[in-house]
């Protein structure tokens, strides 16, 4: 049982990663994220349970807090208040990207069985998703040009990250946990005062003109 | 008494289903209505409007040929078919005997094919464009749907719906990543084959958007009910697939009349579940220009495609 809410939950966040790909539209792109961390915080909290390993109800809630309301709440205020909803034509087309992705995918997936726990069973699955989950957050922040798009992107590496700290190890102390969750909230926070700068300067939020020096 | 049994396996699953069809249209009409704070029509109303269409004389275009008559009748037929290759109530499909899951693409093949090339035979600018869009999302859905259901196969070790239900029965659900993306594919492909509202709007006439609408919009009467009732059937059909693949809970192993009762109920609650996830998703979003839908479409495929990998991995 707990293993195939496990797996069914890490399956929900790859869906989602994958939604995200295939998606323009800013808000639907956040309200995915929304999803992914809600579906790693039952994996955690399935966990907490099954291993009876109290401290990771924390984290969960903790995931659920900040990732599930918290930063998209953010997110969207900062795109309300920029008034820029859609992403542009990322440098690759969606149908390619996608094709990459499925490409990343079966290579996260060949990696995992790599690791000594990842030959078979739930934290195969686990790794593999984690791993891919990784890539196409990676590839995510390299062809988009959106900057809120990049930070989803580097959120997402943070959720695939965090499945594999919480599903597969022992676990992470819990200063560590509270370092990382308010470590993310900070990094969001002066990424979107730094989309704002970057809206401010070129009137877009097309990181690809920062190369530009001259406006 | 073996071919009396699927005899009588056919006639009561395609009286049901065809009775069931219009029932699943209204629904999730009204659903959609009761979200936007409206009535919606009266439960009976997919009767009412097939036993009117029924009733009215045919009319047709001078011009228009044997095949412009064939086509909403081989399109009624193919979906009527198909709805016999895929186990509803009991964990057996009444026609499985004749082929699994390439038959049932081909025959919703043959049936897209009759009902768009009596699109073309008219010769008239609406019904070519709509059998040309709807081709080009075909052209998409089809390999995905394959590749989706081919997911599904590879777990079960058989092409064979029937059989396929019957290993998922007996072995339980087989919980594998693959499941999820398989269905998370397979459901928006449901979506475009349907013509639900990412892809296309089924309440409208909008001659800019309208995608199945525009390839029937010549028809009048009983062609019309025809075309109008076999989409219904097909729509119930995919519904019903779903279920069977990712949820086999409650489908009958037996004849007996307490698995078939609790058969029924189980198909009739799987079905309400996933048409209210087509409601939320038809009311949820706006509908995609259509030079975007082949990237839904296209998002589906790697779903699925990647499902297949995984299998292996």
């Amino acid at each position: 049982m707990t293993a195939n809410v496990l797996i069914l939950c890490a399956a929900g966040m790859l869906v989602t990663a994958y939604l995200m790909v295939g998606q323009k539209a800013l808000f639907t792109a956040i309200r995915l994220f929304g999803v992914q961390s809600l579906f790693l915080g039952i994996v955690a909290t399935t966990i907490a349970f099954s291993e009876s390993r109290p401290e990771l109800l924390v984290t969960a809630a903790l995931t659920v807090l900040l990732k599930t309301i918290l930063i998209p709440w953010f997110l969207m205020r900062v795109i309300d208040r920029i008034g820029i909803h859609r992403e542009i034509e990322p440098f690759l087309n969606v149908p390619a990207s996608l094709l990459v992705c499925v490409g990343l995918t079966v290579v996260g997936y060949r990696v995992s069985t790599g690791f000594p726990e990842g030959t078979r069973g739930v934290s195969h699955h686990l790794i593999g998703v984690a791993l891919s989950m990784l890539l196409i957050g990676l590839f995510l922040m390299v062809t988009r040009k959106k900057a809120i798009t990049q930070i989803l992107a580097l959120l997402t590496v943070e959720n695939a990250v965090f499945l594999v700290a919480v599903g597969v190890t022992s676990g992470m102390p819990f200063v560590v946990e509270l370092g990382i969750s308010f470590d993310v909230i900070l990094a969001v926070l002066i990424l979107g005062i730094l989309v704002h700068r970057i809206v401010d300067r070129f009137e877009s939020m097309d990181v690809s003109r920062l190369s530009k020096l001259k406006g | 008494m073996h071919q009396a049994l699927v005899a009588a396996g056919v006639v009561l699953q395609t009286a049901g289903l065809l009775a069931a069809a219009p029932l699943l249209k209204v629904a999730i009409k009204k659903m959609k209505a009761r979200l936007q704070n409206r009535q919606g029509p009266p439960w009976a109303q997919g009767y009412f409007d097939l036993a009117k269409l029924l009733r009215k004389e045919p009319v047709r275009s001078d011009v228009a040929s044997w095949v412009y008559v064939a086509g909403p009748r081989v399109y009624f037929a193919a979906a009527v078919a198909a709805t016999t290759l895929v186990p509803v109530v009991v964990a057996a499909a009444p026609l499985e005997a004749a082929g699994g899951i390439l038959l049932l693409v081909g025959t919703l093949a043959l049936g897209r094919f009759a009902l768009a090339t009596a699109a073309i035979d008219t010769g008239s600018p609406f019904g070519g464009m709509g059998a040309s869009r709807d081709m080009t999302i075909a052209a998409l859905a089809e390999p995905a749907l394959m590749l989706g259901l081919f997911t599904s196969a590879l777990a079960a070790g058989s092409l064979n719906l029937g059989v396929l239900v019957r290993e998922l029965v007996a072995h339980g659900p087989s919980f594998h990543p693959s499941d999820l993306l398989a269905f998370a594919g397979l459901f928006i492909i449901v979506i475009a084959e349907t013509g639900r509202i990412p892809v296309d709007n089924p309440a409208t006439h909008l001659e800019l958007t309208m995608i199945h609408e525009a390839m029937v919009l010549e028809y009048a009467g009983p062609d019309l009910a025809l075309v109008e009732w076999g989409a219904a059937v097909k729509e119930l059909m995919y519904l019903t697939l779903l279920a069977d693949l990712f949820v086999p809970i409650g489908i009958a192993t037996t004849l007996s009349p307490v698995a078939l009762a609790v058969g029924v109920v189980a198909w009739a609650a799987k079905i309400a579940v996933l048409a209210i996830a087509v409601t939320v998703v038809e009311s949820a979003n706006a509908k995609l220009r259509l030079f975007r839908v082949p990237e839904l479409v296209s998002v589906s495929l790697g779903l699925v495609f990647l499902a297949l990998a995984i299998r292996f991995l």
